[in-house]
């Protein structure tokens, strides 16, 4: 899917329009957040559903701006990408670093599964149904 | 070199365990040991005071006996043997001359893996193997450098694991222990720490570990969860500072994911001392599941050779087993090391013009019916 | 009685759900890198990521093994192993435990040079002047011993440490005896020019065990223009020094560090051969200190940081060749960089640290009693800038040091793991926070990514060392692990089929 756009205006500045269904505000303000090295980056909320970004190249910097469209455009999507990785990993993340943090032993998983042979297992205190219990 | 033989039993009830002597010797020695009347000897001395009489022939007695062996010229004077009285069975245990020595403590295991050379049975043989071995350990002299103890599963011996490990802590204080197990049951913590806790000085897991993904070493292993039970208890067993190495059998299931096992092996558990690449063995059930195993190594060198520089480039040191040197690259050489057991122990008629023949560990007595294509004299 | 055998599909069904773990990624070389959260790192195709987030990646695939093995995903036919994992994140954070480890300590300012970069030395003052009193070091001994750290690293520096000779004497034997004391190992190093280094001075050091670090700029015109003295004779005394220092202490107890001027830039070939030449085994190719005159040129700070890219790519491809002949060199920065890449462990070096090391693992204690969280923080106070002075050995116990304005202010910003620009990067397991540069250099410590030189100085030389790990030539990996390992160079072998 594609992010509309109008060919750059005469002065040096290209224009970006943004629909927040694709990219979200946050994953916007982050792509105009590393194009402010080379640019001064104008948004302004058209809508609840879109954005425009006015980029216009700051003094002294040499970035192509024919280019600067497609690269804004992708890095926008790579951090709606990013936004959607986090999210589906927030809970687990915490969970990690907790463990990685907390004493040994202390939120430590319960091995699962099955553990001895037919024998051991037939036995009603096997020696796993005992570790099991401790 | 033969294991096992079978006699006539008689005035025998369960087990007995002894050194061999063909020996006529003092009354007050006699009692470790077993006295072994080879082919054609004259029975004229007295057999009293021995565990029991071992005998080719037919021999007049009333102390325990096995007479009528059907092979007898694999017994020397110092070996320790079991005899069975029920079924006239003659195992050796321990023969001093031997490089390689083993403790076997169970058929029981909790996986039955596609290539085991001891296919596992559900018959509960704990309490009478650990008899057996409680004696073996004490008649285990000269003491040796090392001793792996094998089964089956030895963790499903529970505490009898322990007792064993803790007896031999004792009685060979100085023979460097290896067990090898499936490391499943050490995913325990509990079981880890008490496994730590016998203390012995100088002992070594060896703990197999066929691929990087769960699944496959799972269908390899023949055991769903074996992988992520194996991988957790590996990080127990470090986190109670007991030493382990991670061996690997080379087959068509576990040659193409190699080098991404070693790269798994140093991300995941840097703690291993040693990787054992083994050559497979057509043994047990190997023969059975041959169809979907067997590679030639000749033909497998390129993957080996990647996987061992990836672990040897990384500081963990790497040991290949089982392989014949004109099958391995030659820059492969310096890590093959002369492994096959005694009694596994067989070179070809092409072996015998090889100018490599002192330095190659041979061939398994089975790989008559199965070797590579490749095996030439050098 | 007989048990079956199972086909492979049995123990590797077709996943119900596949589960993401936390990664960050970056496009390199038309691939994916994909990072997780222990550091872990995976070349994938292209779209990798994509079909990650809408849950389509090819459960049969190799890719998804690969996947699975790098903890990047996992599903419901085998668990996540999440402490394994979590026991890899916390090895990647070791150098958290224990505190601080590197205690800086300023003996005199006074120093014979007059180096450019440098803001702090004194070359007219009078003995005792600027020279750090008895009082003060008993202090800094104490304090230093007061970090729970089994054992610390003890570094004496100036100004010129060796003429402070004498406070030196006083030093070393005092920590040495509170230190066993106390329980805690010690380790000794004397940052020196040599200059003035006396054969009296080395033996002392070789009985005390203290190791020599010393500066080597590169070729004489290059080390005698960035550092002035008296003679114009730095370089000359360095190598003499040198010498000498190996002769009595051992050739592995003397170490030499560059530092880069702009003066360096043009001839970094010459400054490794020099090294070659006066059998040095390690050099780091660091980057151009900010502090002192780069700061009063801030608009060339950009250009500066472009042509010690260029530096640091010449300089590491010319020390590889060197390897390749057979001849160890290390060179240490990419060395450190590569150590959190392809190693599951962390790093020592302070300042690519997150949380960051400054404070945290090093302090400073200058000759005046004031306790500073890193030796840049030290110049910046000589600019009367005062912001990352913690307290002072007379006023302050480890406690209040640690719990000052200064400390506090320094470790809110100290994680990139919470930093614009820092928090979604690919590389934020490799990299560091290092909120004294960006205070010094853009005014703020926290820090503007798109314009920090210290982003994009370890932005391009990951991606650098990344081109080569997915390279993957057989040669340059086994240099790199040599030294990682420290184990040998590896040998030529003839290729065969």
């Amino acid at each position: 899917m594609e992010i509309d756009t109008q060919s750059p205006l005469p002065q040096g500045t290209v224009t970006i329009h943004v629909r927040h269904d694709l990219v979200s505000v946050d994953a916007l303000l982050k792509t105009c957040y590393w194009f402010s090295r080379d640019f001064v980056c104008d948004v302004s909320r058209d809508s609840e559903k879109q954005s425009t970004v006015r980029l216009k190249p700051k003094a002294g910097s040499d970035h192509p701006l024919d280019e600067a469209q497609e690269q804004f455009m992708a890095a926008a999507l790579d951090f709606a990408l990013r936004e959607r990785v986090t999210v589906q990993t927030l809970s687990v993340r915490d969970l990690l670093l907790a463990k990685a943090f907390s004493e040994s032993g202390v939120l430590e998983e319960q091995p699962l599964g099955v553990f001895g042979d037919a024998v051991e297992e037939a036995k009603p205190d096997g020696m796993f149904k005992i570790l099991s219990n401790s | 070199m033969r294991l096992t033989t079978a006699g006539l039993a008689r005035n025998m009830k369960g087990a007995v365990v002894g050194r061999i002597t063909t020996q006529d010797l003092p009354f007050h020695d006699r009692t470790e040991h077993i006295r072994f009347l080879p082919e054609g000897i004259e029975q004229s001395s007295d057999l009293s005071g021995y565990r029991a009489i071992l005998s080719h022939d037919d021999v007049v007695t009333e102390f325990p006996v096995i007479e009528r062996l059907r092979e007898s010229d694999h017994f020397r004077d110092g070996d320790v043997i079991v005899m069975e009285g029920e079924s006239g069975f003659v195992r050796s245990l321990y023969r001093p001359y031997e490089r390689h020595h083993s403790m076997f403590v169970t058929e029981r295991c909790s996986s039955n893996c596609l290539m085991c050379s001891q296919p596992p049975k559900d018959h509960d043989d704990v309490e009478s193997l650990t008899k057996r071995n409680q004696e073996l350990i004490g008649l285990m002299r000269p003491a040796p450098d090392y001793l792996t103890i094998t089964g089956g599963e030895p963790t499903l011996l529970g505490d009898h694991l322990f007792q064993l490990i803790d007896q031999l802590s004792t009685a060979l204080p100085t023979t460097e222990l290896h067990v090898l197990t499936n490391g499943r049951t050490f995913a325990w913590p509990e079981y880890a720490q008490r496994f730590a806790a016998v203390g012995h000085p100088n002992i070594c897991l060896g703990v197999p570990l066929y691929s990087d993904c769960a699944g496959d070493h799972d269908h390899i292993v023949q055991a769903k969860g074996a992988f992520d039970q194996t991988v957790a208890g590996l990080h127990q067993a470090a986190r109670n500072g007991i030493r382990v190495e991670i061996r690997v059998v080379l087959h068509r299931l576990t040659i193409p994911r190699l080098a991404k096992l070693a790269e798994y092996i140093y991300r995941n558990l840097s703690f291993v001392e040693h990787v054992a690449l083994m050559g497979l063995e057509y043994v047990g059930y190997t023969p059975r599941n041959i169809g979907e195993l067997w590679i030639d190594p000749f033909d497998y060198q390129a993957e080996l050779e990647r996987a061992v520089n990836s672990l040897v480039m990384r500081g963990i040191t790497v040991s290949i087993y089982n392989h014949q040197l004109c099958v391995l690259k030659p820059s492969l050489w310096p890590f093959a090391q002369k492994s096959i057991s005694d009694w596994k122990n067989l070179y070809l008629p092409e072996c015998e013009r090889c100018s490599a023949l002192a330095e190659c560990g041979g061939l398994f007595k089975w790989a008559v019916k199965k070797h590579s294509e490749h095996i030439r004299a050098l | 009685m007989a048990r079956s055998f199972y086909p492979a599909e049995h123990y590797a069904p077709e996943p119900q759900q596949v589960s993401l773990l936390p990664f960050r990624f970056a496009r390199l070389s038309g691939q994916e890198l994909l990072v997780n959260e222990a550091g872990e790192f995976l070349f994938a195709p292209e779209g990798t990521t994509q079909s990650l987030a809408d849950g389509v990646v090819d459960v049969r695939s190799e890719l998804y093994k690969d996947l699975k093995a790098k903890h990047i995903v996992f599903d419901d036919t085998s668990s996540p192993l999440l402490d394994v994992l979590a026991t890899k994140i916390r090895t990647k954070y070791d150098h958290l435990s224990g505190g601080t480890k590197l205690h800086i300590f300023v003996v005199t300012l006074r120093c014979e040079h007059s180096c450019h970069y440098c803001q702090v030395s004194r070359q007219t003052a009078t003995k005792g002047e600027f020279d750090m009193s008895e009082a003060t070091a008993d202090r800094s001994i104490s304090l230093m011993l007061d970090s729970p750290s089994p054992h610390v690293t003890l570094e004496l520096q100036g100004g010129e440490p060796l003429l402070a000779f004498d406070i030196i004497q006083y030093i070393v034997p005092r920590a040495k005896e509170q230190a066993q004391l106390r329980g805690k190992g010690l380790d000794i190093v004397v940052t020196t020019n040599l200059a003035c280094a006396t054969d009296e001075m080395l033996t002392y050091f070789r009985d005390e065990g203290v190791r020599v670090s010393t500066s080597l700029d590169g070729p004489a015109f290059l080390h005698n223009k960035n550092r002035p003295r008296p003679g114009n004779d730095s370089y000359e005394r360095a190598i003499d020094g040198i010498e000498r220092s190996r002769a009595i202490l051992g050739f592995n107890n003397v170490a030499a560090l560059m530092t880069t001027t702009a003066a360096s830039l043009d001839h970094v070939e010459e400054i490794i051969e020099e090294y070659v030449r006066r059998d040095f085994h390690t050099i780091f190719l660091r980057p151009i200190s900010p502090y002192g005159f780069a700061l009063k040129t801030k608009t060339k700070t950009g250009y500066e940081m472009e042509r010690f890219l260029e530096f640091y790519k010449k300089g590491l491809n010319h020390i590889l060749a060197i390897n390749r002949g057979g001849y160890r060199l290390t060179e240490i920065y990419s060395q450190i960089l590569l150590s959190k890449i392809l190693t599951p462990q962390g790093t020592g070096y302070v300042d690519l640290q997150s949380p960051a090391g400054q404070a945290w693992n090093v302090l400073v204690y200058n000759y005046n009693g004031d306790v500073f969280a890193s030796d840049e923080s030290r110049m910046l106070a000589e600019m009367q800038d005062w912001t990352f002075r913690l307290g002072n050995v007379h006023r302050d116990n480890r406690h209040s040091l640690f719990t000052s304005e200064a400390a506090l202010n320094m470790f809110e910003v100290s994680c990139n793991q919470s930093l614009a620009g820092c928090s979604d990067c690919a590389f934020q397991s490799y990299c560091g926070a290092d909120p004294i540069y960006h205070h010094a250099t853009q005014g703020d410590m926290y820090g503007h990514r798109p314009t920090s030189g210290f982003c994009k100085r370890n932005m391009e030389v990951i991606k650098h060392l990344f081109a080569f790990i997915n390279e993957d030539d057989p040669q340059t990996m086994g240099i790199f692990w040599a030294w990682l390992t420290g184990n040998p160079l590896p040998v030529q072998v003839a290729k065969c089929d």
